[in-house]
């Protein structure tokens, strides 16, 4: 034995021993009893997912159940959370993998740091992306590949400015609080149809609850909410129709060397729109990921405005195609009778204002002045009407006010009136504006649809329709959600023997002899008016607008062509192939 | 000394302790390692262990036989090849973790430093005992902390912290039981505290890190304090019962890093519960117990100075593991005795518990059969 002395330290050593082995059960005690609940807690977060599945958006389709906007499986780049935090290595391995700054990442985590979802770094990710980040899935715990929705629009820009686009939820549009239960990084529908009819196409996001391993790898499923998938839309858009409308603008903008044009075809009966195409236009696919400073540039930069539906929001003088409204209220007011002739000197006696060409027609009754678009007859027609009364039938036919057509903004146009220029010239209202008044020019603007409400109204001898692009909502399922029948507007208090007259008018207008002849080779019959709008900043607009068949119509073409000068020339080529498509010699 | 005579003899208590410490340990590595989960190597852990753990009882049964005293000759050549050993991890020592540590032999890779906590432990009991007569003040003490230095260093070097302080543990454990004054402990003490500075400067950055870690577990919620936070996590929710065998979440889903070896305890917590970590501790507080009653009662020096430095080791091993998985210890890559995954550690610790019995078989050296 070792010194006897010493013998109680042993005995030390294993009160020493005692107390280590008590402290460390005390330790245990802290750890899982008194702090359990925290450790537990915490486990549970290690180790449960929480990912919202997102719901499809619903399916456009045209009149005849062909797909124009759907949704394709893309992959999503996304970063889960853990209890932890993000590791810098991971996020270091990542920046190179998917091509992003370590501080846009970084950036991107800060600003969700308020949710428990998984953050979205690439929305949609390029075939390469995925490849190279599931290759090196196993070295990026926490990093997700996620199969998702995304809009895809099959046509490319076929009908862009009425299907409009999808995007991430802006800023402004959370702290508008326009869509109060979404958040940002969400996609909503930004323009046209998409955005109109977000709330029926977005559908109701799903959910699962998963649990993962520390690599982030999918154990098993917990519970699951599915996604409910948002309601699709029948439009009164034909597709082929479209199409046809679309390549005839691109020929004649080509052929003439114009840019910006604005067409479209709308059922009278119904005010169901069976084509809108503007130009300049732009593919809504450039949207779906957020867009490129490319083609951010390309849009923007172009001076003719391609994001404009100038359909609804491009406001031009309606010119000679307003010459119905003066018309019309000159019947309807007795100020003329259909046979009184009116003798074109060339000028009018009053105010020296003359013919656009400078020609002189002599002795001309209403139906000739109309068809053969004299101004000089009309500006007689404003001095008897005065410009109240022309602004009262302006306002009858649907001028100065939106159609409410089923897009967001459309422009109100404007109809001229003293008390207008008054207040934003400050000046006196003249004969000579009364004048321009009566012919379309000068202060008066329409949007195209517009006219086309206009045209129908004369077409249908009076009767209005609320042009709409949607004819039906469908759910999920297939089933009828809603449908949305021609909606009347009133009628014009235009009696029906005048506004037979202004359609013989406008008939003769397609006939030899009329300003738009070159129609005459379709096989039905058509209705029509051109109109050259002059514009201070560059070449005159041209205007063409008809229905057809003029004796029973069935619809109504309406097309303007920015700078296109004479609308004969420019717009009605377009209206006459459209019509040839519709009515049988096109195919 | 025949069969029956070993067997009547045996110390059982002990025995059976550190049996439930090895079949719980297995246990353990056999959730750890997903042995539940089908997959071609799913048992391989659990196998090798096995086989080790009956390997070392055969190997331990077999040692018996024979009277510890003759390690007393043997002690120099193994304090030689022990630093021969040591020498070898440092030239062709495979790295793992940042720390040469394995050296590779056919199939198996072993980890000298395990070996070297053992031969230190008989190399340091038969040098003090022969110096016994002669300790009395500081001075005569010297030579036996040189004795232990050379080693030491060699650990240091590897860099392995943890035997390092096994070593110093051991050491520790002898001076205690030796007589070494109260006030030399005192001024050791105080020394050690003013070096403090000098000491950080010679630690390894990652085992600076570890300690600043320690401190601070948040410091570096991904690096080192990672294992201890997922630790903690897992010991913690494991409450009062554990979540039941292959039911941990924390071990299941590799959320605990290291989980068969270095950090099995946090697995016994996650299962287990507070009842069953609390099982666990008082097991090895019975083989301390064992142990340093075998000390008491060896009745030669040299054997209570083998089971003082075996019980110094163990109790160590338990502290510091046990304390690391828990957030009260810096991590160190000390195993848990009989429990950790690992050949090395394992052998090493059956052959110094039977080292333990040994001691307790034969009581006096000269006695009649």
């Amino acid at each position: 034995m070792l010194n006897k002395k010493y013998a109680y330290r042993l005995e030390i050593m294993m009160a020493a021993a005692t107390v280590i082995i008590f402290i460390l059960i005390g330790r245990m005690a802290y750890l899982q009893l008194y702090k359990g609940t925290y450790y537990e807690s915490r486990a549970e977060g290690n180790r449960t997912r929480y990912t919202r599945i997102i719901a499809p958006r619903g399916i456009i389709y045209d009149c005849n159940g062909e797909v124009l906007v759907d949704n394709k499986p893309g992959f999503m780049v996304s970063l889960a959370r853990s209890g932890e935090g993000f590791k810098p290595e991971i996020i270091a391995r990542l920046s190179t993998i998917i091509n992003m700054p370590q501080d846009k990442i970084k950036k991107m985590i800060e600003e969700n740091s308020g949710s428990a979802e998984p953050i979205r770094l690439i929305r949609n990710a390029s075939p390469e992306i995925v490849t190279k980040v599931e290759e090196n899935i196993r070295f990026l715990p926490g990093v997700l590949l996620e199969v998702q929705p995304v809009r895809t629009y099959l046509n490319k820009s076929l009908a862009v400015h009425t299907l409009g686009y999808v995007g991430e939820i802006s800023e402004y549009e959370i702290e508008q609080g326009v869509y109060k239960e979404l958040k940002a990084g969400d996609i909503v529908g930004k323009f046209g149809l998409e955005n109109y009819y977000d709330k029926y196409l977005r559908g109701t996001d799903g959910s699962y609850r998963e649990e993962v391993d520390v690599n982030g790898r999918v154990v098993q499923i917990m519970d699951k909410v599915n996604p409910i998938p948002g309601q699709s839309l029948v439009l009164t858009i034909d597709a082929k129709l479209q199409r046809i409308a679309e390549q005839a603008v691109d020929r004649q903008l080509h052929a003439i060397g114009a840019r910006a044009c604005a067409v479209i075809v709308m059922d009278p009966h119904s005010g169901e729109v069976k084509a809108l195409a503007s130009r300049p236009d732009f593919d809504p696919n450039w949207f779906v990921n957020g867009i490129s400073e490319k083609n951010w540039n390309r849009i923007n930069t172009d001076g003719f405005h391609p994001m404009t539906d100038k359909v609804i929001a491009g406001e031009y003088p309606p010119g000679s195609t307003f010459k119905i409204v003066t018309g019309s209220a000159a019947l309807q007011e007795k100020k003329v009778t259909p046979n009184e002739m009116i003798f074109d000197s060339g000028r009018h006696p009053l105010v020296d204002m003359r013919n656009a060409g400078g020609e002189a027609l002599g002795w001309i009754n209403f139906k000739t002045a109309l068809s053969a678009s004299d101004n000089v007859y009309f500006y007689e027609m404003g001095y008897r009407l005065g410009i109240d009364a022309i602004d009262k039938y302006a306002a009858d036919f649907g001028l100065g006010k939106k159609t409410g057509i089923d897009l967001e903004g459309e422009a109100n146009g404007l109809i001229a009136s003293p008390a207008y220029k008054k207040k934003v010239f400050e000046e006196d209202w003249f004969l000579g504006d009364t004048f321009n008044a009566s012919i379309g020019q000068g202060f008066t603007l329409a949007t195209p649809i517009q006219i086309a409400q206009m045209l129908s109204a004369v077409a249908l001898d009076g009767k209005r329709y609320k042009p709409h692009l949607v004819k039906r909502i469908l759910n999920d399922d297939g089933s009828l959600s809603k449908t949305f029948k021609p909606e009347a507007v009133g009628n014009i208090p235009v009696s029906e023997t005048n506004l037979k007259l202004i359609q013989e008018a406008l008939k003769a207008v397609t006939k030899e002899g009329g300003t738009a002849a070159s129609l005459n080779s379709l096989p039905v019959s058509v209705a029509g008016k051109t109109g050259t709008a002059e514009n201070p900043h560059g070449r005159d607009h041209g205007w063409f607008i008809a229905y057809a068949p003029a004796d029973d119509p069935q619809l109504v073409v309406v097309c303007l062509v920015e700078q296109g000068s004479y609308g004969a020339v420019s717009a009605a080529p377009i209206v006459k192939s459209v019509l040839e498509y519709a009515f049988g010699t096109g195919k | 000394m025949n069969n029956r005579r070993i067997t009547n003899n045996l110390d059982y208590v002990l025995i059976g302790s550190v049996m439930l410490l090895v079949l719980i340990g297995i246990t353990l590595i056999a959730s750890a390692t997903h042995a539940n989960v089908p997959s071609p190597t799913r048992f391989r852990f659990v196998f090798r262990q096995s086989v080790f753990v009956i390997i070392n009882l055969m190997l331990g049964f077999f040692l018996l036989r024979f009277d510890y005293r003759m390690l007393k000759s043997l002690a120099k050549p193994l304090y030689i090849i022990n630093i021969i050993m040591l020498l070898g991890v440092m030239l062709f020592g495979r790295t793992a973790l940042g720390a040469q540590r394995w050296l590779q032999i056919g199939p198996i890779s072993i980890q000298p430093s395990e070996f070297a906590k053992a031969i230190m432990i008989v190399a340091l009991a038969s040098f003090v005992d022969k110096k016994l007569p002669t300790l009395d003040n500081f001075r005569s003490w010297l030579p036996i902390f040189g004795f232990v230095l050379v080693p030491f260093l060699f650990v240091v070097k590897q860099p392995d912290l943890g035997t390092s302080l096994v070593f110093m543990a051991i050491l520790l454990g002898t001076m205690i039981v030796c007589g070494f004054k109260k006030k030399y402990f005192l001024a050791l003490g105080g020394i050690s505290l003013a070096s403090a500075p000098l000491m950080w400067m010679v630690l390894h950055e990652y085992q600076r890190n570890r300690i600043r870690v320690f401190l601070d577990p948040g410091l570096e919620p991904y690096g080192s304090g990672y294992h201890v936070i997922q630790s903690m996590i897992a010991i913690g929710s494991g409450l009062f019962f554990g979540k039941g065998l292959f039911s941990g979440t924390q071990s299941q889903l590799n959320f605990l890093p290291e989980n068969h070896t270095d950090f099995i305890f946090a697995v016994a917590g996650e299962e287990f519960g507070f009842v069953g970590v609390t099982i666990i501790l008082l097991l090895y507080l019975v083989v301390i117990y064992r142990g340093i009653y075998i000390a008491m009662h060896a009745t030669d020096n040299f054997g209570t100075l083998l089971a003082v430095g075996i019980v110094s080791m163990f109790t160590f091993h338990v502290l510091v593991n046990v304390g690391m998985t828990s957030g009260i210890m810096p991590v160190t890559g000390v195993p848990l005795p009989f429990m950790s995954y690992g050949v090395s550690s394992l052998t090493t610790n059956m052959l110094l518990v039977t080292l333990l019995l040994n001691i307790d078989l034969h009581p006096q050296r000269l006695r009649f059969d």
